[in-house]
């Protein structure tokens, strides 16, 4: 197996179990933001040294840096779409219950 | 054994309905005719669903907007735990496909005071039912399937008749809105201890309230809503 499968799916596992444990305390937060610090650093420089993307790609065992930044971009993707689904989630659970107050302050009985 | 005697005033149904305007004048007038209290849950609707079951004699609590069934079930429990005498709860599907000797012999079970819910089977015993193959089968692979519903040696995992006491309806806490809240019900009796019998029930199975019913297909979302429940922020 190459390096950039191990680092791959090891990625892929581990956003998913993060993902499902602690998504909504302080410190996972914390950790988000510096992950995306890390996320602009590492853009800048690759902007700035493209070519270097490949040499970074090749210690990987891929052949382009452009093929390493596209599954790069895949795993992006999976967190972003799992995390905005158990976001949704949270919300219509939110949203379901302030629906049920609104229901209940004008609950009807049969008698009026 | 010590017999628990069951006030019919104590005795509050829980009625969710969905567009149901055709039906639910009856159902209620149905329930009316043995229960001094129906609430129905009117989830939403764009019919008379509302305006027909108080016109029966139900309690009439309004989503504003669609929740899913699920979620009506739980506003209806909200609102009848709060009625002063409120002692013993059933929920009862909208579509008239449950018939009101099941509930009163599930109240009969629940009086035995040796059990806080009873849920109704369309499996158990001699009853013959009248499920279609393809959907018995699904069902009883979905019971048998659930791990929390083996453990409790539960039949019929999705069944709309339940009977319980005001324990479960005091702890009840429905987070899933739409048609996982059956699974859902059975994990919430796993993890609350609650003590669970079943009593073989009759479904109705007309040609209204297969119409309304749900498509097997929904089976795949129940199962994925399963999986998450546990990683949910309650």
């Amino acid at each position: 197996m190459n390096w950039i499968q191990v680092l791959l799916i090891s990625a892929v596992v581990t956003l998913l179990v993060y993902l499902l444990r602690s998504r909504t305390n302080a410190k996972a937060k914390a950790w988000v933001k510096v992950g995306y610090v890390l996320f602009v650093i590492a853009a800048v420089y690759a902007i700035l040294r493209p070519d270097d993307t490949t040499v970074v790609a090749n210690w990987l065992g891929v052949d382009r840096g452009t093929d390493l930044l596209f599954y790069a971009l895949v795993i992006a993707f999976v967190f972003t779409t799992l995390s905005t689904y158990l976001r949704f989630k949270e919300l219509e659970l939110r949203y379901a219950r302030l629906a049920r107050a609104v229901a209940l302050e004008g609950a009807r009985t049969p008698d009026s | 054994m010590y017999v628990v005697v069951i006030d019919p005033s104590s005795v509050w149904i829980i009625v969710p309905a969905f567009n149901e305007a055709q039906v639910i004048g009856d159902v209620v007038a149905d329930l009316r005719s043995v229960f001094a209290h129906v609430v129905c849950v009117d989830d939403g609707s764009r019919d008379e669903t509302a305006d027909v079951a108080l016109h029966a004699g139900a309690h009439v609590v309004t989503h504003p907007v669609n929740l899913g069934q699920g979620a009506a079930i739980q506003t209806g429990v909200e609102y009848a735990r709060r009625q002063p005498g409120a002692a013993v709860f059933a929920t009862f599907d909208a579509d008239g496909q449950h018939r009101l000797k099941d509930v009163v012999s599930m109240m009969e079970r629940l009086s035995r005071g040796d059990v806080d819910i009873v849920i109704g089977t369309r499996f158990a015993g001699s009853t013959i039912s009248h499920t279609p193959a393809l959907k018995r089968l699904i069902l009883r692979a979905a019971a048998w399937l659930s791990p929390n519903s083996r453990r409790l040696a539960l039949t019929d995992a999705h069944n709309g008749l339940r009977v319980f006491n005001k324990t479960v309806a005091d702890q009840l806490n429905l987070t899933m809105s739409g048609m996982s809240h059956a699974s859902e019900f059975i994990a919430l009796i796993a993890e609350n201890r609650w003590r669970v019998a079943e009593e073989p029930v009759e479904i109705l199975y007309t040609e209204y309230s297969l119409s309304k019913g749900q498509p097997l297909l929904n089976g795949v979302n129940i199962v994925f809503d399963g999986f998450l429940r546990g990683r949910m922020r309650r």
